[in-house]
């Protein structure tokens, strides 16, 4: 019963989609758009007599059908995301359905729906159009209130660093030779799962927070939040998420063996030092088979170890002399790596590169370096401007990126840290670039960016 | 207070069924029972109210402020059991279906006792993801330094820009050129479709994978103590790979170490360590892992058995002989003798020691073995098996002489057609006859024409006369007339059965002359004669075309 309701409720939102794209494309008494209509209210008509009533929230990037959350199958991802966009389009928040829908009620509800969006004001065209309906009724997008804004980015930094403090522990267990327990590891990462599962943009920010405590431990917490990310983006099954956490927490657990010295040096290495740095997907894979026992998790750990700088080519290291092909996660980890080691300073005394500068490298090595198509799943999740980059907008505000915009790519939630008259702001205040004014045009575009790091500007200030 | 009593008695059955789960198999009626009634005492409980909530400490579990639970004892306390893993509130809602129930006495049935678990009950429940269970967990468990979070905030602060710094970035902004952000290109159906099918290949057994891994760290290694922990590793891997049903894996392992030393230039060192690997994949550790993962039903293809045997050594030939008699499931004995029948190819007086095994299914599989080898080096043990105390032995050795055509054995064979046991005796027949020598028509036809023939019981006679017809020659076919024309007075029903036996084998020659005789016999009033007759001469007439 758990199992066909979920079914029952993805299929609603995906037939919704197909109804308002056909309706896009033709004309409302067109075939295709009347057997979308039908097929759409067959679905909803039997769950609005057994409930009374079927009622579809857009919360975050979220749909909910009469407040149980909808979960998507990838193959359904491609509408849901048209639903969400068109949703946001028209400032729609929900749309309840009070009693069974007609056939003509949702003719006349598609056209209204879709001449909305040529109003400036299409929340009250539509909510004004639709009083003539009596099935169907709709409320307005809401925008997430600050103050739980704040509440939410508390326990979201709470999981953060709880998870970057517990991989240090085990770092330094490990060093000592001493036991580390898989299971708390297990535990840590569900909590980070389903910290990215409802707050995936504020997790994603905080690994733009990187200046603290030594590098391997945040990084380590920062690739599993990006291949936790990824592999939710391709739709992977939450067990399949942890298993894909888990891999990537370790996968530079190698790195134990490189004597600190070397690895927080200043300077660039030697040669001799190279070869150490080298070699610790070899001693990654190598500690993962003491650390227990084999087992499935083991050795994908293993895998994903020896293999995230092997590279898509095979022009990375450790040089293979038979290469198989490479494992899915290994693939998936080396993105989240590339990614997170390029926007981090402190790491192979590199220059740190800003997070659109860092994409834009990655984007070269798509195809080569890197596999592309799960390289276009990444930069549809960070978007163009990725969290912490340094903005500067076309009404002469500078801002950081602080929020990402699935749907927007080009359109984050930027913090302002100087406003137009030129005025440094101290406690920043957020806006979202997806914001219209009364004539439809955006209100903030983003015209420039900087590097953040060349000025000391980071989001650790605000964010935390 | 009713419900809070009703609870009490919930949490006792609970305890109970949990036991019962662990014990019994998902299709055992104990189980299925055990179910039903939890569920229906759950539902029942459902009835009174929308939801109930219980709260843990570490020894108690209460309902509301009522204590519904206490048990001290570690190992038994069923609040410890949630408590020690953070669980601190457990709530069953109204509505709940049978199957979501059912999944969450799963996961407090199962084994947590065992070593390899890294799940704990807080994760069998997470990755179940219950629509009508919820649960409160404290993760303070999970925290490894409670001052971590503000000593890393401070930290990450403490480089932040100065307000001058900001302003200069300000002001320089305008001054940069503008910049293009990367052009974003949407997924597209392909994409989700190429991620989907890589999703759906991707094996979820990896140690083919781990043990290319493990060479490649081979190469990388450094000195002996790291060949040694690496060669264990391959090892362990191998193992766990068949423990998992994937043979592929160890053919795999097995050919990168021919390759290595046939291909490859390897220090001396390694080579020890890469023989040290293929000398535990035939020992005897192995084959035993191998034979457990068989009984417990794991079939794998015939394609992957031969190629597993081919790279076998012959030294573990006398191991497979060895569980070849512990195996209880039929399957994976035949598993085992074509493992043997590739593999003892290597060594045929190795596999023949089998055959003085204790166990006389053994040694009848052995000979098996030998016969569907078929090397003739073979003859000189099975002579040996021939006179072993089992007759289904004795058959099978018989039966294997006779396929193997070998004129050494004629005399043996001679002998066991004295053998008390009918059986034997048939088998030893059919093995002479098998052997198309002179020799052997001459015996047959001694034992035909011998005074005592007839008393042998008809099936008996049956076998000379079908080998004897093998043999279509002018002495063979009047033997055969002569019968078929023989009156008696004494013993006729045994005459019958003679001269029946011979027009049966005259029917297998398809001898026409054989014709008319058979005619005048086809309405005998004897019936086993009659019935054979018409056999015989309808074969004689299809024959023709
Ligand atoms: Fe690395
Ligand atoms: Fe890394």
């Amino acid at each position: 019963m758990e199992k066909s309701e979920s079914v029952q409720g993805k299929d609603i939102i995906n037939q919704l989609a197909v109804v308002l794209r056909t309706g896009h494309f033709h004309t409302p008494d067109n075939v295709a758009v009347l057997s979308a209509i039908k097929r759409f209210l067959e679905l909803i008509n039997p769950v609005i007599l057994q409930d009374g009533m079927l009622r579809i929230d857009l919360i975050g990037e979220f749909f909910y059908i009469n407040e149980n959350r909808v979960r998507y199958p990838l193959e359904f991802l491609l509408n849901f995301d048209y639903l969400i966009r068109e949703f946001k389009r028209r400032e729609l928040g929900s749309l309840t359905f009070v009693s069974q829908v007609r056939q003509e009620d949702m003719r006349e509800f598609l056209r209204i729906f879709i001449n909305a969006a040529f109003s400036t004001t299409p929340f009250e065209a539509m909510e004004a159009a639709l009083e003539e309906i009596d099935s169907i009724r709709v409320e307005r997008l809401k925008h997430i209130k600050e103050e739980r804004d704040v509440d939410k980015r508390r326990l979201v930094k709470k999981t953060y660093f709880n998870a970057v403090s517990f991989t240090r522990g085990i770092m330094q267990k490990l060093r000592a030779g001493e036991k580390v327990s898989i299971k708390k590891a297990k535990r840590v990462i569900e909590s980070m799962v389903d910290t990215l599962l409802s707050e995936e943009s504020l997790l994603i920010g905080m690994t733009a927070i990187k200046d603290y405590d030594e590098y391997t431990y945040h990084h380590s917490v920062n690739v599993s939040i990006l291949s936790i990310a990824i592999g939710q983006k391709i739709g992977l099954h939450r067990r399949a998420l942890t298993e894909l956490g888990l891999v990537a927490l370790f996968h530079d657990l190698g790195k134990m063996e490189i004597p600190v010295e070397v690895l927080n040096k200043p300077t660039a290495f030697t040669e001799d030092e190279w070869k150490l740095i080298r070699r610790h997907p070899y001693w990654g894979a190598r500690a993962i088979l003491k650390l227990k026992g084999l087992d499935k998790t083991s050795i994908l750990s293993a895998i994903v170890a020896f293999e995230h700088h092997v590279h898509y080519d095979y022009t990375g290291y450790p040089k293979v002399r038979r290469p198989l092909p490479l494992d899915f996660y290994s693939k998936i980890v080396a993105i989240a790596d590339q990614y997170d080691a390029m926007t981090s300073s402190r790491v192979y005394s590199r220059v740190p590169l800003p997070p659109d500068r860092a994409l834009s490298v990655m984007m070269e090595r798509a195809g080569t370096q890197i596999d592309p198509i799960l390289f276009k799943f990444f930069v549809n999740m960070v978007g163009v401007y990725p969290v912490g980059s340094l903005v500067l907008l076309d009404t002469r505000e500078l801002g950081l990126v602080y929020e990402c915009n699935p749907l927007f790519a080009d359109r984050p939630r930027v913090m302002i840290i100087v406003d137009a008259s030129g005025k440094r702001l101290e406690k920043g205040n957020v806006v979202d670039l997806t914001e219209k004014d009364s004539s439809g045009r955006y209100l903030r575009s983003i015209v420039k960016t900087l590097d953040p790091n060349k000025y000391k500007i980071s989001l650790a200030e605000y964010l935390l | 207070m009713v419900l809070t009593d009703e609870i009490k008695d919930f949490i006792q059955a609970l305890i109970k069924a949990k036991k019962n789960l662990h014990l019994y198999p998902e299709n055992n009626p104990v189980y299925i029972k055990t179910l039903d009634d939890i569920y229906s005492r759950l539902t029942s409980v459902l009835q009174e109210t929308d939801s109930i909530t219980l709260r843990f400490k570490q020894y108690d579990i209460l309902y509301d402020t009522d204590v519904v639970y206490h048990n001290e004892e570690k190992d038994e306390s069923f609040a410890l059991f949630f408590f020690k893993d953070g669980v601190r509130e457990l709530t069953f809602k109204k509505g709940i279906p049978k199957e979501e129930f059912e999944e969450f006495m799963q996961v407090i049935s199962s084994d947590f006792e065992r070593d390899l678990v890294d799940d704990d009950i807080v994760t069998l429940m997470w990755e179940k993801d219950f629509q009508f269970i919820s649960y409160v967990v404290d993760d303070t468990i999970l925290v490894e330094d409670e001052n971590y979070e503000d000593e890393a905030t401070e930290q990450a602060k403490s480089g932040a820009a100065e307000d001058d710094e900001v302003m200069k970035a300000y002001e320089e902004a305008f001054g940069i050129e503008k910049s293009e952000g990367i052009n974003i290109v949407p997924l597209t159906n392909e994409d989700l479709k190429s991620i989907v099918e890589e999703i759906e290949n991707d094996q979820p057994e990896k140690s083919g994978k781990l043990i290319s891994i493990l060479f490649e760290m081979l190469y990388l290694a450094d000195g002996k103590a790291e060949y040694e922990e690496i060669s264990e590793f391959l090892k362990q891997t191998v193992r766990y790979a068949v423990q998992n049903g994937n043979l592929e894996a160890v053919i795999y392992c097995i050919r990168r170490i021919n390759d290595a030393f046939d291909k490859e230039s390897f220090s001396q060192d390694l080579r020890i360590y890469l023989r040290g690997i293929k000398y535990y994949i035939n020992s005897i550790g192995f084959v035993k892992k191998l034979g457990e993962v068989l009984d417990e039903g794991v079939e794998f293809t015939q394609d992957i058995i031969s190629e597993f045997a081919s790279l076998l050594d012959k030294s573990s030939i006398p191991h497979f002989i060895s569980i070849l008699g512990d195996l209880k499931n039929i399957s994976a004995r035949k598993t085992v003798i074509s493992i043997l029948s590739e593999l003892g190819k290597k060594d045929i007086q190795l596999l023949a020691r089998g055959l003085n095994d204790r166990r006389w299914y053994v040694v009848r599989n052995i000979i098996y073995i030998l016969r569907q080898i078929g090397d003739r080096s073979a003859v000189e043990f099975l002579l040996r098996a021939v006179r072993h105390s089992d007759k289904r032995v004795k058959k099978e050795a018989i039966r294997a002489l006779g396929e193997m055509g070998d004129v050494t054995a004629v005399q043996t064979l001679k002998d066991c057609l004295d053998d008390e046991d009918e059986g034997v005796r048939m088998a030893t027949v059919r093995a002479i006859g098998y052997l198309q020598t002179p020799v052997s028509r001459k015996i047959l036809l001694e034992q035909i024409n011998n005074k005592q023939f007839k008393e042998k019981s008809f099936t008996e006679k049956k076998e000379f006369f079908e080998a004897i017809s093998r043999y279509r020659d002018t002495e063979v076919i009047n033997t055969l007339f002569k019968i078929l024309k023989k009156r008696a007075f004494f013993k006729r029903a045994k005459n019958e059965e003679m001269k029946a036996a011979a027009a049966y084998a005259l029917g297998l020659m398809k001898e026409k002359s054989a014709v008319d005789l058979l005619e005048k016999l086809k309405s005998s009033k004897n019936r086993l004669l009659r019935e054979n007759v018409q056999i015989a001469l309808k074969r004689i007439r299809d024959g023709k075309e």
